[in-house]
Parts: C-alpha cells; structure tokens; sequence
C-alpha cells in the first residue's frame, strides 16, 4: 500500500534524512493548475490558469486578495489556501491594528512559513497541501515570494508553481533579466507567454481561463486609478490576451521547452 | 548492525537492541543530505579575540532567486546570531524558539541573555523531540555566536540535543574540510576582519563545484567591530573577502 | 510641630496625616472600617513618583522636545537626576510626564519592540519609526485603561521618518492628538500659550536656534510657577541626521522681591 516504511506519517525521517510525507505534499501542489508571478522594478503581477469541471460548472479561484498591498496565486488544495489566506489577512490587520502599517511581505510570508513548518514536525496533522506565489508592495517595493508546503519562502525575480510549471519556468529563466525594466503591459505579456507553456496542446489561454493579478499603477487596459492588488478577470483581460503572440507564429514566440508534461508525473 | 526493515527506527521514542536511537541517526542525515529544499550545505562561526563570524555556503536552486534576499544567518537578539544546517524551515523554527527564549531572559532580568544560557535552553528544547513518537527530532545542526558580559562564545547544537562550546564550527556537509581549516588557524588571535577573509576562504574550500549548484557566500559577524549588535558583514567587506577566496582557491589548486 | 491650631490641645494623632505627606494611596483611613470591595482587586488609581511637564514644538529640521529632571514624591522633590526623555530606534523619541514606573515599564516595552524589530526584520527595511511607534503606544494605553488599570502617564512621540516630521501625544486614558506645538500637565496650562504664539504657522522657518530659546523661555516660565518642576532639564531633537539628547542644563532665574520690577502687580508706573 505504501511506497515505502517511511512515508506514511510525518514524524518519521528516513534513513536518508527524508521526510518523504512533507515530498508528497509538494506533489499536491503540482496537482493543482498552473500559476505564474512576475517583478518588474514598479509591478508585481500573477496570472493563473482556472480550471472548469464542465460546461455547466464556474471556473475556480486561483486569486485571493489579502490587504491593499498583498494577493496570492494557489496551486494545490484550495480548502488548504483559504485557512492560510484567513491567517494571512489576520496577520495584515494586526499589523494595522498595532502600528497602522501595512504588513511588510516578506514577514506575512516568513509567519506563514513558519506555521507550515509545524505540520511537518507533529504527529496528527499533515503537511499543507498548498503552494502559494505572493505579491505585494511595500516600503522596499515590488516583490514576488514563493511559499511551499516544506515550510520555505523564497523571494524570486519571476516564479511558477503547479502543473507543468517547469515549462513556464524555463520560459522565465530564459527572460528574467528583461523584467525589471518592463512596462507592466509587456511583463504581462511575459507572463502570459510563460503561463501558455503550461497548456496542453490544443488548449489555449481565454478570457474565461485565465486570471490576473496586479499590484502598481493600472494599465491603459484597466478602467482605474487603483494601485492596489486587483484581480483581473472575464472580458478586462481580454485586451492583454490580444497583445500575445500567436502560438504558430515561429519568429516572434520564444521556442517551447522541449518537455512538456514530465512534472506532472510524481517523483521517482 | 542495519538498521532499516528491523522496525526499530520508526519513532523516536524507541530503541535499537543496542541501545541506539536510529531517528536521531537519521535527522543527522538530514542535516547532511536533505532531499526537498536543497540545503545540503555547509556552515561554519569563527570565535576570535573580539567577536564572532558565522558563515554559510547558500546553495542556489534556481538563478530566478534574487541574490541576497533570501537570508540564512538569523539574529535571535541584538547580540546573538544564529546558522543552521539542514532543514530551513526548522531552522526558522529554532530560531523563533530562541528569540523567544532571549526576549523572556531580558524581560525577568533587564539585561541581555549569556550565549551559553541559550544555548542551553535550545538543547534542552531539541532534546525534547528526540523522546516522544508524536514528533521528529529537528533535522538541523545550530551554530550559535555571541556576544555576552564573558565576551564572545560559541556553541553547537546537534540534533540530539547535545551541545558543546567550540573556538571555531562547522556543520553540514563540508563539515569535515571545514574543522580541518579551522584546526590550522590561530582563532584567538585573529582580528574580526582577518576572521572574516579566513570564514570566506574556507567556505569558498569546502564548495564542491563538480557537484552542487552555484552558491552565495552568507556572512555575519558581532562583537566590538560591530557596537555588539549582530549583523550581517557590510557589503565591501564581503566582496573583499569574496576576491580573496577566489584568489586564495586558485593558488591552492 | 502641629501648625494647626484646631489641633492644639487634643489628643496626638499619629493615624492623621495632617499635611499630605503622602501620596493619598498610602494615608491612614480614618473611616470607620472598611467596606465589603475593599477585598476586592486593587488598580492603579494614581501616580506615585511622578514627572511633570513635557514640552515639543515642530521647526525647520524636525522636532525638539524638552522636559525636566526631577521625579517627585507626592511635594517631595524626590529623584532630581532622572531622564525623561527616551530615544526609541534611530528617527524617535518619547517624552513622559505622570508616573515614572509606569514609564519605566513603557521604556523596557518598547525595548522589546525594538530588539523583535531588529531580529524578525533582520534589516528589511521596515524599521518602526515615530507614527508606528505612536500607534503601538495609543494601543496600549487604550487597552490598558480598557481594563481600568491604566499606564499612568502622558506621553509625546516626536521624530522624523522619510524627510516628514511627526508630533503626537497620547496619555492614560488612549486619547491621541497631534499639532505642531504639545505639551503635558501643567506645561499644558503654562506653557502651551507660549508655544503656540512662537510656533503655529512658522513651522518651516524657525531655525534650531531659535528653537532652543523657544523652549528655554518656556521651561523658565514653568520652574517659576510649576512647584513640580526643577530647574535642571534636557532638550533633544530629531532631525533627518537622528537623535540627539543635550546634557542637563538649567537657566538663569531671578527670585528677588518684586518690588523694583515695573508693571508687576499694583504699581502703575
């Protein structure tokens, strides 16, 4: 039944030093749709592909808004996410409450970090089932983290997590360097291009699929004056869909990874 | 004797036939070759004349990472720094364990912790998830520096719980090469910015190139350079040592 | 010796604390026995040693503050080398007046505040600078007399974060408020006039100097009337450049009788 003697709780290392449970978990994270997150030296964004069960069912939420100043893009166990972003938001407004601060990000995400640490170290719980990419705005800017199950964050130039992301990564990799100096209309673009890489072959992204989220100043598309987070959806992101390059136009798309599928496969 | 399939190392609250504790065994392994966040790396505290430096080789998964951003020497208390080895986000963990412990200390007595009373506390924090089933013991080997009213100390914290007093560290990976640098050099003499130049080099050393991803060199240091705060070494220092280490790596092979 | 003449010839007693030598807390009752709440949960319902006025203007480079060095003891001048003012981080300083313990537990709060700062921020640059600190403050006062058990104080928060100057006050019962010239107690009655006149609406032109004999002035008019008060007081600023805090100082004083001094009382020429 089990893989191995190891992996059905997570209070047990291997012999290798494993905790192959808190593994698992990263795997949940792969089986949720795809999300991207970009940084230019003004915007962070995230894009999100939504998934549908069917012709009569809504699409998901990829998005969640926390403050003014932070949203998040999930992939994994959205039941999972939304206990998180309930803390996150808890988190935000003691910070206003107490100091009339917005959170600082990088310490919403250390505190989440730090309280999925503790379902990987304690008997009866199980890892959090959820990978985050989170934006924000704060006194130092711009900025884009990663949040896993492991109880790690990392703070990234440009990140993708869940299925198939390592297409979109590859495409990031290839381009990060050009974000920082990106107009938020061509860092969506990128983050288009970079999300598309996680389709399938015959899909492609439409206004019905894809979410965007943005902290900064709007963009000539938007119908705002708004800097803070906003989640974009529906017929509002079909003018940035339009600014993709079609997938069959050779010169102009960047060439995609040769692999397409392999992270969607569990490990080993 | 082997330990795997015997079913004596499924939890920490049993013992081998011969007496031995194998989860801790493995939490050790943890610290050496974690699988899933990629810190098999090494870190080392220099204890000299007038302060401490802490050092660790960051290893870097991904060049999408922004450099310097993602911390790994974390301050417990103005005085006192903290490295770990192993598991990061046990790591974080300890280390908010420990600012608690410090801010309770300066709270009943009005004065900043001594290094060795921390240190104390953590093991004996440690210790604890080495008795019961319901946890896992911590997959990190701490380094703890300071500075206190005796002057600077240094500490190690095994995943066991135990915990020694050492002139100079080193744990993860490298550990080894790392102790054998250490050995030749004459800590107690060395200024706080020699012991840096050495830090750098060693870590630099203790690298292997054919079989990790590119690193970054993390450094902090306390002590009277510093005013006693525990910070991380400035910007040009670091570069400085960096160019040497480099410098240094090249001559020796 | 008994000074009051209804007294003479009855009886001493030593329960009757004829001249309020102490704070009232600690007075003999002379009631007739003690009620049934008397049992009951005891709360701060007064200061102890205490600090008088605090003085805070706005000018040119930032804010200057001033407050004096003596902490009484009900009318005893009890303590006459304690420091009021309290730098707090690089770009912040609070000015107390009431009770000095309870503002000694202020100072060891916000030293945890800070040492939390600079461990968890590790320098993010997100340090706390005067108008998070005075929010922190307000907070804790609010709660605090929420519970009936307030920190017995009034406080300034002065300082300068991103080239922007920040003046507030906050006292024991939570309430906040900020102009460009504060002062507490009885520097709030005295000196406040004072302050308002030389400041309101010069904020941007009064030169450090001038600043200085803004507070001068006022602090010597306050050690005249304030019987609380000594002669012997500090003035910080904070500018752009940080925090510094003088050495005690004190200022020339005439007591000779006022009968030379023109338009003073009766006289007419």
């Amino acid at each position: 039944m089990f893989r191995n003697t190891y992996d059905s709780d997570n209070t047990v290392f291997s012999p290798q030093g494993r905790l192959h449970q808190v593994e698992y978990a990263l795997e949940a994270v792969k089986q949720g749709s795809a999300a991207v997150g970009l940084r230019s030296k003004t915007h962070s964004i995230l894009l999100a592909l939504k998934r549908s069960t069917g012709e009569l069912a809504s699409y998901q939420q990829k998005m969640f808004r926390i403050d003014d100043h932070v949203g998040i893009a999930i992939a994994g166990l959205t039941s999972d996410a939304r206990v998180l972003s309930n803390f996150m938001r808890q988190q935000a407004m003691s910070s206003k409450m107490a100091f009339n601060r917005p959170v600082p990000v990088n310490r919403l995400v250390s505190a989440i970090a730090d309280k999925a640490q503790v379902n990987t170290q304690e008997y009866g719980r199980r890892p959090y089932g959820v990978g985050f990419l989170v934006i924000g705005q704060d006194q130092s800017g711009p900025h884009l983290y990663e949040f896993s199950p492991s109880g790690n964050s990392y703070e990234y130039y440009a990140m993708s997590i869940g299925a198939r992301s390592q297409s979109a990564k590859t495409y990031l990799e290839k381009h990060y360097e050009s974000f920082a100096d990106c107009s938020l209309e061509d860092l969506i673009k990128h983050g288009l291009h970079a999300l598309r890489e996680t389709l399938q072959q015959d899909k492609d992204l439409n206004v019905n699929n894809t979410s965007i989220g943005i902290v900064g100043a709007p963009s000539v598309h938007e119908k705002t004056t708004n800097v803070s987070f906003r989640i974009l959806e529906g017929e509002t992101i079909q003018p940035f869909l339009d600014t993709m390059v079609p997938k069959d136009a050779p010169a102009a798309a960047p060439a995609p990874p040769a692999s397409t599928d392999e992270d969607v496969q569990m490990a080993e | 004797m082997t330990s795997i399939g015997t079913g004596y190392d499924l939890s920490a609250s049993t013992y081998s036939p011969d007496g031995r504790i194998f989860q801790v065994e493995y939490a050790n392994k943890a610290v050496e070759n974690s699988g899933q966040d990629l810190s098999r790396s090494t870190a080392i505290g220099l204890r000299v004349k007038d302060g401490i430096i802490l050092a660790v080789e960051k290893l870097v998964h991904s060049k999408l990472l922004i450099p310097e951003a993602n911390r790994r020497i974390q301050t417990l208390d103005r005085h006192l720094g903290l490295a770990t080895a192993g598991l990061l986000a046990d790591g974080r963990q300890l280390a908010n364990k420990a600012r608690d412990e410090s801010a309770n200390f300066r709270d009943s007595f009005r004065s900043p912790a001594p290094v060795k009373y921390i240190a104390d506390r953590l093991g004996s924090y440690i210790q604890v998830y080495t008795l019961y089933s319901s946890v896992r013991p911590f997959g990190i080997s701490t380094i703890i520096g300071g500075v206190d009213q005796d002057g600077p100390s240094l500490f190690v914290i095994e995943p066991s719980g135990v915990f020694f007093g050492y002139h100079g560290a080193a744990v993860g990976k490298g550990r080894q090469l790392a102790k054998t640098e250490l050995e030749k050099l004459k800590l107690s003499d060395l200024s706080m910015r020699q012991a840096v130049l050495e830090a750098a080099r060693i870590i630099y050393l203790v690298h292997d190139d054919s079989k990790e991803k590119t690193f970054e060199l993390e450094m902090s240091w306390v002590g009277n350079d510093t005013n006693g705060l525990h910070v991380p070494v400035p910007k040009d220092l670091l570069s400085e040592a960096e160019q040497k280490a480099k410098a240094a790596l090249e001559d020796f092979e | 010796m008994d000074h009051f003449p209804t007294n003479w010839g009855r009886p001493r007693n030593d329960g009757f604390d004829a001249y309020g030598t102490y704070p009232i807390a600690q007075r003999p009752y002379n009631g007739l026995g003690n009620d049934v709440f008397s049992e009951g949960v005891q709360r701060t319902q007064q200061p102890i040693v205490t600090g008088t006025s605090v003085l805070a203007i706005k000018y040119k480079d930032g804010v200057m503050m001033s407050a004096d060095n003596l902490a009484s003891y009900g009318s005893l001048a009890r303590f006459k080398d304690i420091q009021r003012l309290h730098p707090v981080g690089t770009n912040t300083i609070i000015g107390a007046g009431g009770d000095m313990s309870d503002f000694q537990y202020i100072q060891a709060l916000l030293d945890d505040l800070m040492v939390e700062e600079f461990t968890e921020g590790d320098g993010d640059g997100h340090a706390l600078g005067p108008g998070e600190i005075h929010e922190y403050l307000s907070q804790v006062m609010y709660a605090r007399r929420s519970k009936m058990d307030p920190l017995w104080n009034s406080l300034i928060v002065g300082g300068v974060k991103d080239g922007k100057r920040f003046l507030s006050y906050v006292d024991l019962l939570g309430t906040t408020y900020s102009a460009s010239t504060l002062a507490t107690g009885y520097g709030s009655y005295i000196a406040q006039p004072l302050l308002r006149k030389a400041v309101e609406g010069n904020e941007d032109n009064i030169t450090e100097e001038e600043a200085v004999k803004i507070l001068e002035q006022s602090m010597k008019v306050l050690f005249y009337r304030d019987a609380r008060s000594l002669n012997k007081y500090q003035i910080a600023k904070i500018t752009s450049d940080g925090v510094a805090i003088s050495e005690s100082r004190s200022v020339d004083t005439q007591w000779s009788f006022a009968d030379g001094i023109r338009g003073y009382g009766a006289q007419t020429q």
